[in-house]
């Protein structure tokens, strides 16, 4: 043990059960972010540096400027230097045995060996040969040392506590590298005792999170911690994206497409049963009155997905699966309006201009959803009942209109719980990361759907075994009780603004100066069973940051329809001929191409080609029996600013 | 003095010639009681000023030595009183730039007459106990005098002591005294030993000498001289200013240096007196920092340290 300095007391700086002081020699090994024991008076007390002092027996600064005979030369030279002192401050971590609590004894200082952090981090509890629920996070490296410091499972993914949050300024990478590091760690030492784990990933910016599955180059000392923490520095391998398609129905509309990793990329296209359950989201609060939301529930629990039939309306039911359906039916209704009621406002007790404006508003999510929303093909929709364990499913919407972001949140967590009650997820636990909490959960702004999910997720997550892991750059501007249901919190860079506020409060001068100058790899890690925050170096991960992998795998240029579509075929079949492709599309229209390939990609068939050209036959048999028919206009209506016209 | 209301007073006094000061530096009168005249003899004609040149700081190790009493009247026997004193003496060496305890010692005595001793059984086991003369009759405020004489004396002892313990590790560094070398022959004839004496109770020169001697300017030094009444322990001293008095007090930044009476002082008196120049940064954090050398209060704060 390295004796570093002697616990000190005064009347007005006492030692207490939660903090201490004691000096060391000017030039002992020792910073902020310490973990130091005391021993003394048959106790042992762990501590953290939070605060360091350092003065001379100078009494007036004007002593100083006398004694050089007011020249800064010469004050470096005096033959004796000033005694000096370095004092520290230091929270308690535990003491042993913990009772009775009391003030720490005037003992010895010193530096906290492997076997002391273990114990002061309480890790002793949950870190055991055999029965660990150990989660690496990184190393503790004060005073030299290279101690791994874990986050307990029972309290990172439930039943105990859960959800992780980690802040941090924008453009170091820190908070992307830090979740990405900390997911690898966790689907590698999580036990399999507490059942299977998957992962959940938006991608909300740029490539951030789109090349996870592939390997990033590690030097020596991230190799060197790796092995430290005793986890192999491997990519996942078991990665799914999921993007939109672009407004043209064939391009994916992520940064990961270069022909060499578009393999796992899938596209993330959901029809009108998929919309109309989250409609809510993507309608104004204040459009949805009780008249609109009654015509909403209607469509959605009578006619969508279901033969309805309205004599009036016309002699066949009505069959609406897909947005041009359900455009068919409302023209139906207001055909009947006009004509056959003769300029009634009323269908089924609903108004004529309730049912306008939700069909303005539905139109309009087909609009603006382009890509994600098909008009009339089939959903490819992320597997659910079949994730697998250790897997993790990239949902990139960074390129996606902010509405269509929030109804993939919506949707997405929705679903999740909703099969996590029913235990046919196919996992125990999922891990939902979600970035950019600032933009999803700010702390003012209007209620949207996205922020109640996110606090409906936070506070009840954890009993289904649906943990959120969040990030953004100011926590101060997230809504408290998202940051504050997270039981793991974790500190990137932080900005000095953001520290000087009052919810930094709890942090030393010295921790937030520390905070604010953290370099990359380094992150201040609070966590149940910590008494007090603790410094932590973690890796960098094992697989390739969003700018290194457009750097080596720079995305494709959207290619022509014909193009993409056989590249989208390809990456079912790579064997695909492309002029078969073409000869099959050869004259056809676009939507009835897309939908063929729609319905191709959904059912992976085992000859893609033949299936495909199967869907185009039967596509346009059908629009032989009854060719599309235009929308009808609808009389424009002035106060109503989503009106077509 | 910003606000004294004898400003004006003071502007007068210079216009008509003097000198204005302001309070009397601390303890720069030593024992008030004791002020008197001593005249010494000045070696080499009248006394004069000398300008010592730039300060020069030692390079080689150097050592400072001096001591502390804390003196608590435990209470009485009878009319008898019980004096306690924890004495300490030090000697710190500075090498680098860096003090270090080299030698210390420490006395925890007792001062009584035998009576009360006698009466206290051993409630006072563990100190060392000292009588008080048994010649003098009891009285219970010239006894507690006499204990302070004896406390004084110990002190002194002490360091001797103490700088006997240092010279038989070190005998060739420059041992710094706090306070006079006259008061045993061993240090008077030290050659690598300088007093350092802060104290001006005792004034080496009367009349026109005087003048010289307490206007001397900074960076000077007096003419080297022989302090009077010093048969038993002789001296070379001369005096050396520290810091600027004008406007202050004529005895601020004076001390009274004192080394052995040999040919290599007399040598060696500018060299020594650059050296004690360059002893003044770091000032020290105390109200005598005009003449407290820096290592001398340092080797104080740390026998203050160790408490009673």
């Amino acid at each position: 043990m390295t004796l570093l300095g002697r616990v000190v007391a005064t009347e007005l700086r006492p030692s207490t059960p939660h903090q201490f002081h004691f000096w060391t020699a000017a030039d002992a090994v020792l910073g902020i972010g310490a973990i130091v024991r005391v021993e003394g008076e048959g106790r042992v007390v762990f501590g953290v540096v939070t605060e360091g002092f350092a003065y001379a027996d100078l009494a007036r600064p004007l002593d100083a400027v006398i004694g050089a005979d007011g020249d800064p030369a010469l004050a470096g030279r005096e033959p004796t230097l000033r005694a000096e002192i370095r004092l520290w401050s230091a929270a308690v971590l535990r003491q042993v045995p913990e009772e009775p609590m009391q003030p720490v004894p005037f003992g010895a200082v010193t530096a906290a060996s492997d076997a002391d952090v273990q114990v002061a981090l309480r890790m002793d509890a949950y870190v055991r040969e055999g029965a660990s629920t150990g989660i690496p996070v990184g190393v503790y490296t004060g005073g030299g040392l290279s101690a791994p410091v874990f986050l307990d499972a029972d309290f990172l993914l439930g039943p105990e506590a859960a959800h992780l949050n980690i802040t941090g300024v924008s453009g170091l990478a820190t908070k992307t590298s830090a979740v990405n590091f900390l997911l690898t760690s966790l689907f590698e030492t999580f036990p399999a005792s507490k059942g299977s784990v998957a992962a959940i990933c938006f991608n909300v910016k740029g490539p951030d999170l789109c090349f996870l599955d592939q390997a990033a180059p590690l030097g020596e000392a991230d190799l060197a911690l790796y092995h430290r923490l005793g986890l192999h520095p491997a990519p996942f391998t078991d990665v799914t994206v999921f993007a939109p398609y672009k407004a043209d129905g064939v391009n994916l509309n992520t940064l990961r497409s270069n022909p060499a990793i578009t393999d796992r990329v899938e596209p993330l296209v959901w029809g009108l049963r998929e919309v109309l359950d989250y409609a809510e989201v993507l309608l104004n609060r204040d459009d949805v009155d009780a008249k609109a939301g009654a015509f909403i529930d209607f469509l959605a629990e009578r006619v969508v997905g279901r033969k309805f039939e309205a004599d009036e309306l016309r002699g066949a039911p009505f069959e609406v699966m897909t947005f041009a359906d359900l455009d068919e039916f409302f023209r139906a209704i207001f055909d009947y309006l006009e004509v056959k009621s003769r300029g009634s406002e009323v269908w089924r007790t609903h108004h004529a201009a309730t049912i306008r404006k939700v069909r303005n508003r539905l139109g309009n999510i087909a609009t603006r959803s382009k890509g994600l929303v098909t008009d009339d093909g089939p959903a490819n929709d992320l597997p659910w009942g079949a994730f697998r364990d250790r897997s993790v499913t990239v949902v990139d919407v960074a390129g996606v209109d902010p509405l269509a972001q929030d109804l993939v949140f919506a949707r997405v967590i929705s679903k999740l719980r909703e099969h996590l009650e029913r235990r046919d997820l196919g996992v125990d636990h999922v891990v939902v990361f979600v970035d950019e909490l600032n933009k999803y959960a700010p702390i003012d702004g209007p209620e949207t759907y996205v922020k109640k999910m996110l606090l409906d997720l936070s506070e009840r997550g954890r009993y289904l075994g649906l943990v959120l892991f969040s990030a953004q750059q100011f926590r101060s501007q997230v809504l408290r009780r998202v940051t504050g249901n997270a039981g793991t919190t974790v500190y990137g860079r932080m900005d000095s603004d953001e520290l000087a506020l009052p919810g930094y409060a709890t942090f030393s001068p010295a921790v937030k100066a520390k905070l604010a100058a953290l370099s990359k790899g380094e992150l201040l890690v609070r966590h149940p069973h910590f008494t007090q925050p603790v410094f932590v170096r973690f890796p960098r991960p094992a697989s390739l940051s969003g700018r290194e992998g457009i750097e080596r795998f720079p995305p494709a240029a959207d290619l022509p329809f014909a193009e993409a579509v056989i590249q989208r075929l390809r990456a079912l079949d790579p064997l695909i001929a492309g002029d078969a492709v073409r000869a099959a599309i050869e004259g056809r229209p676009e939507h009835e191409v897309r939908r063929a390939l729609g319905a191709t990609t959904q059912r992976r068939p085992d000859d893609v080609l033949a299936f495909f050209r199967g869907c185009l036959r039967r596509s346009i048999a059908a629009e032989t029996a009854a060719p599309p028919r235009g929308v009808a206009p609808l009389a424009r209506d002035a106060a109503d600013p989503f009106s077509p016209y | 003095m910003p606000g004294s209301p004898f400003t004006p007073l003071r502007r007068r006094l210079a216009l008509a010639g003097g000198r204005p000061a302001d309070l009397p530096a601390e303890s720069a009168q030593g024992r008030r009681d004791q002020a008197s005249y001593r005249p010494s003899r000045v070696l080499d004609g009248r006394l004069a000023h000398h300008p010592v040149g730039e300060p020069v700081a030692w390079q080689e190790p150097v050592a400072f030595l001096d001591g502390t009493q804390h003196v608590e009247l435990l209470g009485y026997v009878g009319t008898m009183p019980v004096v306690a004193a924890v004495v300490r003496a030090a000697v710190r060496q500075r090498e680098a730039r860096r003090t270090h305890l080299a030698v210390q010692s420490v006395r925890r005595i007792v001062l009584s007459r035998a009576e009360a001793f006698a009466s206290l059984g051993d409630a006072l086991a563990g100190h060392e106990l000292l009588t008080l003369d048994r010649e003098e009759a009891p009285h219970p405020i010239r006894d507690l005098e006499r204990a302070h004489a004896v406390v004084d004396r110990t002190r002194g002892a002490l360091e001797l002591a103490v700088a006997r313990a240092y010279r038989a590790i070190a005998a060739d560094v420059w041992l710094l005294v706090d306070g006079t070398l006259t008061v045993s022959p061993e240090w008077s004839s030290d050659p690598r030993m300088l007093g350092i004496v802060k104290s001006h109770a005792v004034l080496p020169f009367e009349g026109e000498a005087l003048e010289q001697y307490l206007t001397l300017p900074v960076g000077n030094r007096t003419s080297l001289f022989q302090p009077g009444s010093r048969e038993v322990a002789p001296v070379y001293a001369w005096g050396l200013r520290l810091h600027p008095f004008a406007g202050r007090d004529l005895f601020h930044g004076l001390v009274r240096i004192e080394a052995a009476a040999t040919e290599a002082t007399r040598e060696a008196v500018d060299t020594l007196s650059r050296h004690l120049l360059a002893e003044r940064a770091p000032l020290a954090a105390d109200p005598r920092a005009d003449r407290l050398l820096y290592g001398i209060h340092d080797v104080e704060r740390f026998l203050r340290a160790q408490g009673g």
